[in-house]
């Protein structure tokens, strides 16, 4: 364990922060005044600073603490969100991903366009800022600028100017007794930003014998300047909280804030005024107005006291409302802040993948001894020994269904990325597209999620790009100008299906056939139905330069889709309706660890086919199947295998073959089996280095209860070579055997 | 001349992450890895903030403070404690032991510093 | 303690903290009782100034003020000088010997 491994749980932190703050930013378009979200925002620029600063990626806390400073104001009510402002504070969270891209990738220096990246958002930034206009008081220098013991300022020297907070702080006498020292805050804030003036308040400590050397008598007025915010000042005090009075002005606060200081302070008022104008807080002449001001309006309100007599400062009280808010509003917060990190501490714990990993692994082993045991005790006829291993069988179950549900996520968090995807893209395109999602509390297994973003991504991409057409088409073909683009994920038979549908314009068969034509896919005068056409798409090949635009380009095309789609054992299939619309369908297994299989027995071998897929079985007749690889099944075709052809099994198989119908996809298939060995529940080894060869055939291995090793049969595969085959024999003889079967 | 903070730690991993951060903010760091351990490091050395965790084997953490909070030469140091979670019955036991600052664990590198750094600059 | 007739100074070494801050204020209180004109204070030996340190020299001044003297704080060390200049007290002690640090 090294600063490496903080650094990475940095990044790691920074990019759920970066996700969360991209919700909130589509939240805000929505409805622009939802705190939470405000508070979200703000508390990912926040947090990335300051940790940003520990690693020394000052890069990434100067960008930062530009957003931070421009949400500081949002929150306080300053600063109204709208479009612009989202757009800005979106492009910003992009430009700190990718600093953070470059960190990660361990890249040292900052590249041109990210520079140039970096530069024009915080011009937009600070537009939002805006410069306070100067005042005279604070051009003039005070007597006593801070000196070489503040260490350098963090913030730039264009942040500085004017920018000054007001604090104030009193403490319990106990505080130096119980270890802290005061100063020692002041040099803290110090670090913070630039201390203009620090002003000691000794007015409480007793004289001579009576003074106590280990109280703590001394409070400070400080002038500070800096693009902080008042969270960071409050931050600074975190350890003695209860043991302090501390009051923060901001910047510019009204001059009925600076009053109300003084009233509150337990030291004199005359006194406390001086202090003000000692701190540069204030000018004498701002003073005395506000000492007038002060009488005036008491004398005033004595005048018409009748109706309000409980509101002796008039317009001051007003203004001091203002500010008492804004106090309240900061404790508030960051009380709520603190709540929220606490129950979400204790909510979530982090785990290493690799743990729940080998926790699965076990649990899979688990369920192969239980199996064992349950065997052998069946074997046994002992009931008792029965009975307590059903309960055990029954109790790994459940452990089997709780450890794989660990690693389950929903699939809402996939989905709302794109919501963004969406947002961004229509406006470059020019479309009105609106994003529906559906299903999002489906879950599926972590390891298949993290897969499937970038091909949804493309899918997605592609919809927009070639499904949905212009708004001026649309509303030309009489349907409403704004396009839908639906995703949806729901549970069938132990898989999820992923939905992506568009209401466009559905596929252009033609040109997809003259397209596969030209490209060798498909034989001139090979006849293909609709659903063959459309699937075209994902064929090797098919996708051209022509249909590269910069959306759903990059080269990357539908055929790679499909073989993303494939190696997570998914399957992924189009519909389409000319004119209404196309829909993508992935179905996808649940997890890639643990399935229900069907033993079978071929040769001395045992095979395990995913029991999902088992449709029915039923015995082979051996006069039907001798001389044809198709048997009529209640009227339909049913290609089959025969599973000891298929992997080379020597010798002559049992007189009494079984076939097991299996289906995937809406393809159905027959495989010819020596023995029906029954349900197994079981856990999926991926195949060594030693087994590479067999890729394709299977899946995956498991260990039996009685230790030896049963390959899983990897169905989309098999239903591929019989289809293929059946195609080849199916295109020569085609009319004939349909008139054979019947 | 920089300042000296401990670090008390049963975990070898904490007091290295430690470690590094404090010395590459600028501080001098002397680590012990039980309350026992870090009393005879004390040792008439200036300490100026104590870094201590709680549960530790042969002296814990409140034990410690405790030690401490009653030597003449260390009973006015600051002390951090670290605390695995916000155990209020301890961290209640820590505050009358005399620490009066809480870290969480598990706790970022910078989270730490800047807890130090209200309370000591190196 | 290095006093001479006419510039009576008490040297204050090592570390002007909370540790011996009870003990110091006697030291302090029973010197000003004793140096009836200019009094001072010793501060070159001074390696570091904390809070309850602070409030000495504050203690210290406001106590000669009362007697009708001022105090000088004479040659103070880099660590005096240091918490002197965060609180902007330079100028409010008499403070000789130590301009060249003082900007």
């Amino acid at each position: 364990m090294n600063l490496d491994n903080a650094q990475q749980t940095f990044i790691e932190e920074s990019r759920e922060l970066l996700a969360a703050m991209e919700d909130a930013l589509l939240t805000l378009e929505t409805t622009p005044s939802d705190a939470d979200a405000i508070n979200a925002v703000f508390r990912a620029m926040h947090t990335i600073k300051g940790a940003a600063g520990l690693f020394g990626l000052d890069h990434i806390v100067g960008f930062t603490h530009v957003a931070e400073s421009l949400m500081d104001r949002v929150r306080d009510g300053e600063i109204a969100v709208d479009d612009t402002l989202i757009a800005l504070l979106l492009g910003c969270r992009d430009h700190i991903s990718s600093m953070m891209d470059a960190v990660d990738a361990g890249e040292e220096s900052t590249s041109e366009d990210m520079l140039t990246t970096g530069m024009g958002l915080v011009a937009s930034l600070e537009v939002y800022l805006g410069h306070p206009s100067e005042d005279g008081d604070a051009t003039e220098s005070p007597s006593a600028p801070s000196g070489s013991h503040t260490p350098a300022p963090t913030t730039d020297a264009t942040g500085v100017e004017n920018v000054t907070w007001h604090v104030s702080v009193r403490f319990d006498q106990e505080l130096l007794r119980n270890g802290f020292d005061p100063l020692s805050f002041v040099r803290y804030l110090g670090t913070l930003g630039d201390l203009v003036h620090v002003e000691v308040i000794a007015d409480a400590m007793p004289s001579g014998e009576e003074m106590d050397a280990e109280a703590c008598y001394l409070g400070f007025e400080m002038r500070l300047a800096g693009d902080l915010t008042k969270g960071d000042i409050e931050d600074a005090f975190e350890f003695v909280q209860s043991d302090c009075t501390l009051r923060i002005l901001p910047p510019n606060s009204q001059l009925g804030a600076y009053l109300d200081l003084i009233q509150d302070l337990p030291e004199d008022t005359v006194r406390l005024g001086e202090i003000l104008v000692a701190c540069g807080t204030l000018t004498e002449r701002e003073l005395e107005e506000g000492l007038r001001i002060q009488a005036g309006g008491a004398g005033a309100s004595e005048e018409m006291s009748d109706d309000q007599p409980i509101q002796p400062l008039g317009e001051i009280l007003v203004e001091r409302e203002v500010v008492q808010q804004e106090l309240v509003d900061a404790a508030l917060d960051k009380q709520r802040r603190t709540r929220d990190a606490k129950t979400r501490e204790a909510r979530v714990i982090r785990v290493d993948a690799a743990k729940l990993d080998e926790l699965i692994n076990l649990v899979g082993e688990l369920v192969i001894a239980g199996s064992a045991a349950e065997t052998l005790a069946r074997r046994s006829r002992n009931r008792t020994l029965v009975e307590a291993n059903t309960t055990i069988g029954g109790l790994v179950e459940s452990i089997r269904d709780s450890a794989l549900r660990l690693r389950m996520v929903e699939i809402g968090e996939t989905f709302n990325r794109f919501r963004r995807v969406v947002r961004d893209v229509s406006q470059e395109l020019g479309k009105d597209i609106d994003l529906v999602i559906t299903g999002a509390e489906t879950e599926l297994d972590k390891s298949v999620v993290e897969k499937i973003g970038d091909p949804l991504m493309h899918l997605v991409r592609n919809a927009m790009d070639h499904g949905l057409e212009s708004t001026e088409r649309r509303i030309k073909a009489g349907k409403p100008a704004k396009g839908t683009l639906r995703l949806n994920a729901y549970h069938e038979s132990g898989s999820i299906v992923i939905e992506i549908a568009d209401d466009g314009g559905g596929l252009d068969r033609a040109r997809i056939l003259a397209k596969a034509q030209e490209r060798g896919l498909v034989q001139p005068g090979q006849s293909l139905n609709d659903h063959e056409i459309d699937n075209l798409i994902f064929e090797p090949g098919f996708s051209t330069a022509e249909q590269v635009t910069n959306l759903s380009g990059r080269g990357v095309g539908m055929d790679v889709v499909r073989r993303n789609i494939d190696a997570l054992r998914g399957i992924i299939s189009l519909d389409s309706n000319p004119g209404q619309g196309t829909r993508v369908t992935i179905r996808l297994p649940l997890t890639l660890a643990i399935i229900d299989g069907f033993l079978v027995g071929v040769g001395e071998g045992a095979y395990i086919i995913p029991l999902d897929c088992v449709v029915e079985c039923m015995k082979c007749d051996p006069a039907e199947t001798r001389c044809q690889d198709y048997i009529n099944l209640r009227g339909q075709v049913l290609p089959f295998l025969r599973l000891r052809d298929l992997f080379g099994i020597e010798g002559s198989p049992p007189r009494r073959q079984n076939i097991v119908v299996i289906q995937y996809a809406g393809q159905r298939v027959g495989l010819v089996v020596d023995h029906l060995l029954g349900e197994f529940q079981t856990v999926i080894k991926p195949l060594g280095r030693l087994l590479d060869h067999l890729r394709g055939l299977f899946g995956g291995s498991t260990i039996l209860g009685g230790g030896e090793v049963a390959m899983i049969l990897d169905v989309q595969e098999l239903i591929r070579i019989a289809v293929q085959r059946d195609a080849g024999a199916h295109a020569e003889t085609a009319a004939s055997n349909q008139t054979d079967l019947v | 001349m920089s300042k000296t903070i401990m670090i008390v730690d049963d975990s070898a991993s904490v007091r290295q992450v430690v470690t590094i951060a404090l010395k590459g903010a600028g501080y001098d760091v002397v680590d012990a890895c039980d309350g026992k351990d870090a009393l005879t490091k004390l040792d008439g050395r200036k300490i100026h903030l104590i870094i201590s965790d709680v549960n530790m084997p042969n002296m814990d953490g409140i034990t410690f403070v405790k030690q401490v909070k009653a030597h003449p030469s260390y009973k006015f140091t600051p002390v951090i404690m670290l605390t695995t979670e916000s155990a209020t019955d301890k961290k209640q036991r820590g505050q009358e032991a005399g620490a009066k600052a809480w870290i969480v664990k598990p706790f970022q590198p910078q989270q730490m510093l800047g807890a130090v750094s209200k309370l000591v600059l190196p | 303690m290095s006093e001479t007739e006419s510039h009576p100074a008490l040297a204050l070494e090592g570390e002007l903290n909370i540790y011996g801050a009870a003990e110091n204020k006697l030291r302090i209180l029973e010197f000003l009782s004793r140096a009836k004109e200019a009094p001072a204070l010793d501060l070159s030996g001074v390696t570091e100034v904390d809070t309850a340190g602070l409030q000495l020299l504050i203690l210290a001044q406001r106590e000669a003020e009362s007697m009708g003297t001022s105090l000088r704080l004479l040659d103070p060390s880099a660590s005096v000088l240091d918490v002197l200049q965060l609180c902007n007290l330079t100028t409010r002690f008499d403070v000789s010997g130590a301009l060249e640090c003082n900007p």
